[in-house]
């Protein structure tokens, strides 16, 4: 209704001019009044985000500054790069942020496609309530808290008492020292990831698989395209704008990761693949509390975050038309 | 208790409170001394009486308790015992201060996480229970109050830690200042110690091994006779090897050399080679766990009640806890076996870590103080440690009983708070001790006797030295965890352990050793 009223205002104003109004040029103001309803409705997703994503970037400012958690940010002394050179000088800095990388790129080269290829297959599957069976079971583990995901992962896992290793040695194989090998940890995680996130991130491409025209399908049939050219040929071209804005979101979050989980799965033999910038930062800023040098590291790896977003958006505007901005 | 008076009343309930428990402590004195003080339990109460006579002198008039005033204190939380505001502990404090207790517990499940948030906020507790960790980092800041300025209005801690000078040692800073106070007592519950299954050695006709030889021997005799099972069990991953390492006459970590007298670092020494060496033919041979990186308490208990594993090392109240899951069978205490060296210890127990620093912006200053020295006094040793006589103890022969609505040392916090953060600054052990079943004794009794002489606490450093070696401390720990559990899995062999050892200066040992021995030179001269 209310919506109702604001249309109605605007058109009025443009289809009869009423006395004094030629002079008035859209201004902010004018703006702001005319789509106030637009505003209120945007107001707590703005506040949110100035709140709790910009406010707390003045925080930034510590990573220069000698921090002083008693006296706070701004009587605490400025020190400059020091922290930044610190971080480079330390003989773990290249491991970290090697670790970081690699873990980011195989959960993008892995982790991205697996929700897109579950959404393909759920779209071909004719019997609902398996489909719908199929789908409610993959998004539970979602919902698990890092605590209990990682405490279930440890559990099967285990050498001596964990099922998939009974599995193992029933094939008459060794039993696998999974969580104790650094060669196994991205293995293990990565897996766990995608187990934890197919069925979730599934969900946007299923709704955009609804979105494409059912004639299309059946043009496709009638020039006796197969089920799988058919896939090939229309579903995944119309969801291709969502799987590329979904790759450039991705392509941003590379470097970041639930620290919980990292922190979890990992133990002394595997820090040589485990030990991620998250992990780091939280022993030298939590467990040491020296937190102008693990905001110093934090936002260096947010800087390069922001440099992966903005290359793969350009090249995305390059090879198509979709892009973020 | 919690229904609002006016003042006049409150008054009169307090006066009188305060006579009977200057009569109740007058009483259980006068019992105690009567009955000849046979026990270490009683010589704390004959003490505490001696201080609450000449307290009660001046406390049974109704002048006695100062002001009623009220302060804050943090504590950590524990499920185990979720705090209540009914506590006897606060009730008592009440009753002897006039100081009503608001207890603020951690919200998060590490306190010192909790205890960044209220510092960096400003909203600290009047009186805040840490660890030496908290106050090295937080101290310097600003946030804890110098306590050795206050000493004047705290006789009772200034008393305990003259008589304490460790622990005097712990919390003076490198330029004098006192920010926190360790408490002492209740450190007996932490103890590491050695235990067996001795019905299974028993019927197998197996002897407690007494050195780590006849420890792999014994090992190996049990692995073969249950193929299923993995004879050594222990729960605290590499952390273990702080446990294993006194019985090789070494700590793991650093620490101040016995002989020289200067800063070392425990992979340095052959001996712990030795340890290494040892734990990986363990590895190789399946006689541990080989998730023995990831285990936690559950996994650990499984094994042990499941009859899959039968040596262990725990804390020395899991003998009881176990026993008591235990359907069939009973464990009972080991003597550490000899790996090298002279004689075998156990790592160094009775000490604690945990104690209370004061908001440098505390606006109760005064009753902060007057807690503090409350709880460091004989008397609040006493009520604090055991309650009051009639209320939660009475006197059967001589000897102090705690009612039976106390069966084992956890009820003693669940119920009444007692041996809970934050309720107790010096601890009369006697108290839990007392609750402890005759048969499990034993480890109590024993452990006091492999005590190893040296002690993993280090000297305290300053701001800028911490600062200056805190990548390196860092580094270091990474590299030595990774490459110690390698070599006990056997991926690195141990021929490389040379280049282990050269690769530790690569990461800035020397300048860590140096930087404390500066620190440690500084604590010795100030003594």
């Amino acid at each position: 209704m209310m919506n109702g009223a604001v249309v109605g205002a605007s058109t009025d104003g443009l289809s009869i001019p009423r006395k004094g109004d030629e002079a008035v040029k859209p201004t902010l103001i004018r703006n702001l009044k005319r789509d106030r309803t637009y505003f209120l409705l945007l107001a707590p997703v703005l506040l949110y985000y100035v709140l709790f994503k910009y406010v707390p970037m003045f925080g930034i400012i510590v990573s220069f500054k000698d921090y002083n958690l008693f006296a706070g940010v701004w009587k605490s002394d400025w020190v400059g790069l020091k922290y930044y050179k610190m971080f480079f000088q330390n003989p773990d800095a290249y491991d970290i942020i090697k670790n970081t990388f690699v873990l980011g790129i195989y959960k993008v080269v892995f982790g991205f496609p697996a929700p897109i290829i579950l959404a393909l297959l759920l779209n071909e599957l004719r019997w609902k309530a398996y489909k719908r069976f199929v789908q409610t079971v993959s998004y539970l583990p979602h919902f698990l808290s890092a605590v209990v995901a990682s405490g279930i992962i440890i559990m099967l896992l285990s050498p001596s008492t964990g099922w998939i290793n009974h599995v193992i040695q029933s094939f008459g194989f060794e039993p696998v020292n999974f969580l104790q090998q650094a060669s196994w940890f991205r293995t293990v995680y990565i897996s766990s990831e995608i187990w934890q996130e197919i069925g979730w991130g599934s969900i946007i491409y299923l709704a955009a698989l609804t979105s494409i025209d059912p004639q299309l399908y059946e043009a496709a049939r009638m020039d006796g395209a197969s089920r799988w050219k058919q896939t090939l040929h229309v579903t995944l071209p119309g969801i291709a704008p969502a799987i590329v804005i979904l790759f450039i979101l991705q392509i941003g979050k590379i470097l970041e990761f639930g620290f919980d989980k990292v922190y979890l799965l990992s133990n002394a033999a595997t820090y040589e693949t485990s030990d991620i910038i998250a992990t780091y930062v939280y022993r030298m800023g939590i467990i040491q509390g020296n937190f102008s040098y693990a905001t110093a590291i934090d936002l260096f790896m947010g800087i390069i975050g922001l440099v992966f977003v903005y290359s793969a958006n350009q090249v995305s505007r390059r090879l198509g038309e979709t892009s973020l901005w | 208790m919690k229904k609002k008076t006016t003042g006049k009343s409150a008054a009169g309930v307090l006066v009188a409170s305060a006579l009977t428990a200057a009569m109740l402590a007058g009483c259980s004195g006068n019992n105690n001394n009567n009955a000849g003080a046979s026990s270490s339990a009683a010589a704390s109460p004959s003490a505490s009486a001696s201080a609450s006579g000449s307290a009660s002198a001046s406390a049974s008039p109704s002048a006695a308790l100062p002001e009623p005033a009220k302060i804050s204190i943090f504590t950590e939380y524990s499920t185990a015992w979720p705090p209540q505001a009914d506590w006897g502990v606060w009730k008592w404090v009440k009753e002897e201060t006039n100081i009503t207790v608001e207890q603020k517990t951690s919200t998060t499940t590490v306190p010192s996480e909790a205890l960044a948030l209220a510092v960096s906020s400003g909203d600290m507790a009047d009186v805040m229970s840490v660890f030496p960790g908290d106050v090295q980092k937080f101290g310097s800041q600003g946030a804890f109050l110098d306590l050795s300025k206050h000493m004047d209005k705290m006789p009772n801690v200034k008393a305990y830690l003259d008589s304490h000078p460790v622990i005097k040692m712990r919390v003076t800073q490198p330029d004098g200042k006192i920010l926190n106070i360790i408490n002492d007592g209740a450190g007996a519950g932490n103890q590491l110690v050695w235990f067996y299954r001795e019905d299974i050695f028993d019927k197998n006709g197996l002897t407690p091994p007494k050195t780590w030889d006849e420890l792999y021997e014994t090992s190996k005799k049990l692995k073969q006779l249950y193929p299923d099972s993995y004879p050594l069990v222990f729960r605290h991953g590499l952390g273990t090897l702080s446990i294993f390492a006194p019985s090789f006459g070494i700590l793991p970590e650093l620490q101040k050399d016995k002989t020289t007298g200067k800063m070392t670092y425990g992979p340095l020494s052959p001996n712990y080679k030795t340890m290494i060496e040892y734990l990986n033919k363990f590895y190789k041979e399946g006689l541990f766990p080989p998730d023995w990186l990831s285990m936690d308490y559950k996994a650990w208990t499984q094994f042990m009640a499941t009859n899959k594993s039968f040596i262990s090392v725990q804390y020395i109240g899991q003998i009881e806890t176990m026993n008591n899951q235990l359907t069939e069978g009973r464990l009972k205490f080991m003597a550490p076996p000899l790996g090298a060296g002279d004689k075998a210890y156990l790592p160094q127990g009775g000490y604690e870590d945990y104690g209370f620093s004061v908001a440098s912006n505390t606006k109760n200053l005064d009753a902060a103080l007057r807690y503090l020295d409350y709880i460091y006094s004989e008397k609040g040793r006493d009520i604090q440690s055991w309650g009051k006589e009639g209320e939660t103890y009475t006197i059967v022969d001589g000897k102090r009983k705690l009612n039976d609505v106390y069966k084992e040392s956890n009820d003693l916090r669940r119920v009444s708070g007692i041996l809970s953060a934050g309720t107790y600054g010096w601890f009369d052990f006697e108290a839990p001790l007392s609750l402890i079943k005759e048969s499990e004794r034993e480890a109590y009794v024993e452990s006091p006797k492999y005590q190893f002489p040296v002690t993993s606490t280090l000297p305290i450093l300053s701001k800028e030295e911490t600062d200056s070696i805190s990548t390196q401390i860092d580094a270091i720990y990474k590299y030595y965890s990774t490459s110690i559990s390698k070599f006990i899995m056997g991926e690195t062999p141990l021929t490389e352990w040379d280049n282990f050892i050269k690769e530790l200066d690569k990461y800035g040992l020397q300048k860590v050793l140096q930087t404390y021995q500066v620190a440690l030179d500084r604590q010795t001269a100030a003594q």
